[in-house]
């Protein structure tokens, strides 16, 4: 990632240019929306907050909508209740790439006008600027976070783990892992740690044999595993010392790291990494404005801004030029991001589709494998 | 050949000679400004190809040399440019082929993703049925379209460039093309290389005829095009220009390597850079425990060899049966298509390439012995039906599924002989991957550099290369040199007796048949049949009556035996025979050869449905014979 003094000057007017316009914006709007609010359904935690700077917070100050947050841990149910009980809940959720195919196949959220987004700075527009699969027929993406595998450096002061296949590893590694009761990601590590390489891995996964195999490999830990359910806890437990490695999203071992200086490291090797993504719920009470609060927290520079606070790489090019420093450290964060180039090239791309269409009959096995 | 108009040398023989016309004016001088060089004093212009002193001065060093530079221009250029639009094309054409494969897989679910996606089993079965069968149906359409009623495939390369034309039908190739892509997007049990060395040999060869029509043009593009499939589909270069020179074109000459490398380098260019395309698949590297463990690769190269046998006689023997089948041509692919349909539900593998399968084998204990053997027989059962019931593709793939499953087997048995004193199972696999596939395509070379360019290990490369040459070794002894020399042996074309005999068998009496014959009625008297022979110098007349009938011929050296008085009285019918030797026009000229072993004479006569349509000569026979030796050691030994 190079950076052109040129580009990067041009890059500043016009990010000035384009806060002054939204200043006037804000003077008339704030003053129209007042009094209305947009419920958006995410994550909470160092995610939320790194939200609330780079997106809610200028879009209030812009519209004058308030943003009120619900938190979530996932999964389609949250849309699934929502029709037949509740339908005031949520008029924006950020939702898991899969996730948002699987709901959008079944009809739960309203299809997304991708011609409205803000093109990049340098005129490119926003459906080749994004990376490709990041933009959905229900869904645009905001950034791109992985699922890694991260170990507590006090355990191994020697050798220290460094790839997938350590996971599986006691003899080298003893010690309890921390992995999240889901077959999301363990399934992929199980065969990636047999040398399957990544572009196999689903293809393999889409046989009873490669299913089988992969609870072979995970059978060889499954006494040391605790399950965590909440993606606040890996890092918990792995700062207080409750388990050795764990898997989690980069982000919160990032922000358990730098911003709490816990002694964690992340191992890049397999990362899983996929997209978030904004989807509008189907008859969602503020749509119009859910639509228009998609549009605003999509430009080049927004996207960039949450890779400020969160290591989570933004989901279209021209923001990954304007990713430099963390705030509030200042270490360089471009290292801790799943899209960082060596980072990348280790990574597992999670097959977005597959997942939609086969995450209930996997689970289903997952859990039958268990009780086992 | 036409010899009247200049040979074409393509466009870039035009652009060259444009050029070199424009130069040439420069020099040729105008008669009113030259030298008067003659006695007469008529002005003649200077000829400057002719040197004043004896000595060439610069004018006659530049249309020495240019000439020749011309020349090596034209070659160098030909050559170059040949491989590169060859390559490039073929690249372009194998890439997208096998995308188009890999897509229908998808859509028609034949892959493991796309089923594990739909997951109803109802629809699964439904379609894992249905595809199959409609696509032998479309398969079998298709090929009432091509005249041998077969899909073509590498075998008809190999014949277009050893039979020294190499040209390749375009008709054939392109509806052979889209057979084979119906057949591997329907989840036929066939492989998809073949077809892709098939499709590059003739992009190849219809390409070559922009370049010019010297002969050795096509059999080049051949091999520049079967080298770029090879080179994409395996992201192997080395193992694609290694296999044009294997399979299709059997020798090595300077001048058709360069293209043959341009082209597979481009290939590979193609795939990797241009397309990102992942190699067949990545393995990692193993190191080999014991020395000892060689005589097991020695043993799975022998029993590989017999197990390729086994598979190879199926292919035929499922031909044979497809043949005596009282069914309609289309159904029959269908039929295969049916059973690889009925078995997949219980054994998916079959399905398709079965890609998934060589990843599992090389992962320890992924199988059971069971499994393995199951799969093993399902899978050469049904590629023998789909091959020999009609369905487009090649034997490559399959071959490789089925040697990976053996060798996995074989590794199963020394773990249980030599508890825990083997290497990883993956060697044992590759082993005897390369074990049955390289008998069956004969070609023990390129799979040892495809073994060595996937994986680039030495170890694993060096294990292959024993087992491969022990395969090749057996094979050949048992079987023949490959599937595609005995699939050519049954059509008439036996490489095995080299190829002088191949190129002259596919010439034919007819092309060299004479009319310089004395031909008489059958009432010619004897006498006006002596004057005539005496008068022309020839030794023998033949007889025909009056509808053109051959009735027999008479030489002068029988008419001398006979007394004046016959001669006088008897005409030519009484006394004519039909002579030692006839020979039909659709005799081949290696059959020719064959009966003139024993046979003196002037002339043989040629009769086509008892009609004599003329005579040929021994010396004519004699001469095509070394004519077509002369040009194949011309093309073997091309440097340039």
């Amino acid at each position: 990632m190079k950076s052109d003094p040129k580009k990067m000057r041009r890059h500043r007017q016009q990010y000035l240019t384009a806060w002054l316009l939204a200043l006037l914006l804000m003077s008339c709007g704030g003053v129209i929306n007042a009094g209305q609010v947009l419920t958006v359904v995410t994550w909470g935690g160092p995610y939320e907050q790194s939200q609330k700077k780079a997106f809610f917070d200028p879009f209030e100050q812009e519209t004058g909508i308030e943003v009120k947050t619900i938190r979530y841990n996932g999964g389609i149910e949250i849309l699934k209740n929502r029709q037949e009980s509740d339908p005031a809940v949520g008029d924006l959720i950020d939702l898991v790439m899969a996730d948002n195919l699987a709901a959008c196949n079944l009809g739960l959220l309203e299809p997304l006008d991708h011609s409205t987004l803000p093109d990049a700075p340098d005129g490119t527009p926003a459906i080749d600027d994004f990376y490709p699969g990041a933009l959905t027929d229900c869904g645009v993406s905001l950034n791109i976070y992985a699922t890694v595998l991260a170990f507590d450096r006090r355990a191994f002061p020697g050798i220290k783990p460094s790839r997938v296949s350590d996971l599986f590893d006691l003899k080298r590694f003893p010690g309890k892992r921390a992995l999240q009761r889901e077959p999301i990601a363990v399934l992929e590590w199980a065969l990636r740690a047999y040398g399957v390489p990544q572009q196999e891995i689903y293809n393999l996964l889409s046989t009873n044999r490669g299913i089988s195999l992969a609870f072979k490999q995970l059978d060889l830990i499954k006494d040391h595993i605790l399950w965590w359910q909440d993606s606040a806890q890996p890092a918990r437990l792995l700062a207080q010392g409750e388990v050795v490695m764990a898997s989690g999203y980069n982000g919160r071992f990032f922000d358990a790291l730098v911003n709490h200086n816990h002694p964690i490291q992340i191992i890049w090797d397999g990362q899983v990494y996929e997209y978030s993504t904004w989807g509008v719920p189907r008859n969602a009470p503020m749509s119009k404005q859910a639509k228009a609060f998609i549009s605003f927290a999509s430009a080049t520079d927004r996207l960039a801004q949450q890779a400020k606070y969160i290591s989570y790489g933004p989901a279209r090019a021209s923001s990954g030029a304007q990713v430099w420093k963390h705030d509030p450290s200042g270490i360089d964060i471009r290292p801790h991001l799943p899209t960082f180039e060596p980072n990348f090239a280790a990574g597992i791309s999670k097959d977005h589709e597959w997942y939609a269409h086969t995450l209930p009959r996997l689970k289903q096995q997952f859990e039958r494998w268990l009780t086992e | 050949m036409r010899s009247s108009t200049p040979p074409w040398n393509g466009w870039i023989g035009l652009i060259i000679e444009d050029y070199w016309s424009r130069l040439e004016t420069f020099r040729r001088l105008s008669t009113s400004c030259c030298i008067i060089s003659n006695w007469k004093g008529h002005p003649k212009p200077h000829d400057s190809h002719k040197t004043a002193s004896g000595i060439p001065g610069a004018i006659q060093l530049l249309i020495r040399y240019g000439v020749w530079l011309k020349k090596v221009l034209l070659r160098v250029l030909t050559m170059t440019l040949l491989g590169m639009a060859v390559g490039t094309c073929v690249a372009l054409l194998a890439v997208g082929f096998v995308e188009v494969v890999e897509w229908s897989n998808e859509i028609l679910l034949i892959s493991p993703r796309s089923r594990m996606i739909e997951g109803d089993t109802v629809w699964l079965t439904t379609a894992t049925i249905a595809v199959p069968t409609i696509g032998g149906l479309l398969v079998g359409l298709l090929c009432l379209l091509i005249p041998e009623r077969r899909p073509h495939g590498p075998p008809d390369a190999i014949q277009a460039a050893q039979s020294l034309d190499g040209a390749m039908p375009v008709k054939a190739g392109a509806v052979s093309a889209l057979a084979a892509g119906i057949s591997l997007g329907a989840g036929a049990s066939v492989g998809q290389y073949g077809p892709l060395a098939h499709i590059g040999a003739s992009v190849g060869s219809w390409l070559s005829r922009a370049f010019g029509n010297s002969r050795y043009l096509g059999t080049i593009g051949i091999g520049c095009g079967a080298a770029a499939a090879i080179a994409t589909a395996f992201n192997a270069p080395i193992a694609g220009l290694v296999f044009a020179h294997e399979v299709i074109l059997r020798h090595y000459s300077l001048r058709a390597f360069a293209p043959i490398s341009v082209a597979a380098t481009l290939g590979y260019l193609v795939a990797n850079f241009a397309f990102d395309r992942q190699p067949l698949f990545r393995v990692e590297k193993f190191a080999i425990v014991s020395p000892y463990e060689f005589l097991g690769f020695i043993l799975i190269g022998v029993a590989g060899a017999v197990l390729a046998t086994v598979f190879m006689k199926a292919v035929l023997y499922a031909a044979k049966l497809a043949k005596s089948l009282a069914l309609p041509a289309p159904f029959k692919p269908a039929l295969a298509g049916l059973m690889v349909g009925i078995v997949a539900l219980q054994i998916p593998e079959v399905l398709g390439i079965g890609k998934e399968v060589l990843r599992f084998a090389i992962i320890e204990n992924t199988f059971t012995a069971y499994e393995l053997v199951l799969i093993l027989i399902a899978k050469l059962i049904l590629t023998a039906m789909c091959l020999g019931f009609g369905f487009a593709g090649g034997i490559f793939s399959p071959g490789l599924l089925i040697g990976i499953l053996f060798g996995t087997l074989v590794g199963y048995g020394v773990d249980a002989v030599f508890f825990d004193q083997r290497s990883h199972i993956a060697l044992y696999a590759i082993c005897g991957m390369v074990a049955v596939t390289s008998p069956v395509i004969g070609a023990p070379l390129t799979t040892i550099l495809i073994v060595f360019e996937l994986t680039r290990n030495y170890d694993l490369a060096t294990a292959a290369m024993v087992s491969v040459a022990f395969a090749n070794l057996v094979g050949y002894r048992i079987f023949g040199r490959s599937l595609f020399d005995i699939q050519l042996h049954m059509r008439n074309f036996d490489l095995s007796l080299g190829r002088d005999k191949v190129i002259i068998e596919r010439r034919r009496v007819g092309d060299f048949v004479s009319d310089d014959f004395t031909r008489a009625a059958a009432d010619t008297s004897l006498q006006s049949v002596r004057d005539s022979l005496l008068h022309t110098g020839r030794t023998v007349a033949y007889a025909v009556d009056d509808q053109g009938l051959y009735l027999g011929m008479l030489s002068i050296n029988q008419l001398m035996e006979l007394g004046v008085k016959e001669v006088a009285i008897a005409r030519i019918e009484d006394y004519a025979t039909p002579g030692p030797l006839i020979l039909s026009p659709d005799d081949s000229l290696w059959d020719a050869m064959v009966k003139l072993e024993d046979f003196v004479g002037e002339s043989i006569p040629v009769v086509d449905e008892g009609r004599l349509i003329g005579v040929v000569f021994e010396a004519s026979i004699v001469r095509a014979y070394l004519k077509a030796l002369n040009e194949i050691r011309s093309e073997e030994n091309a440097a340039a």
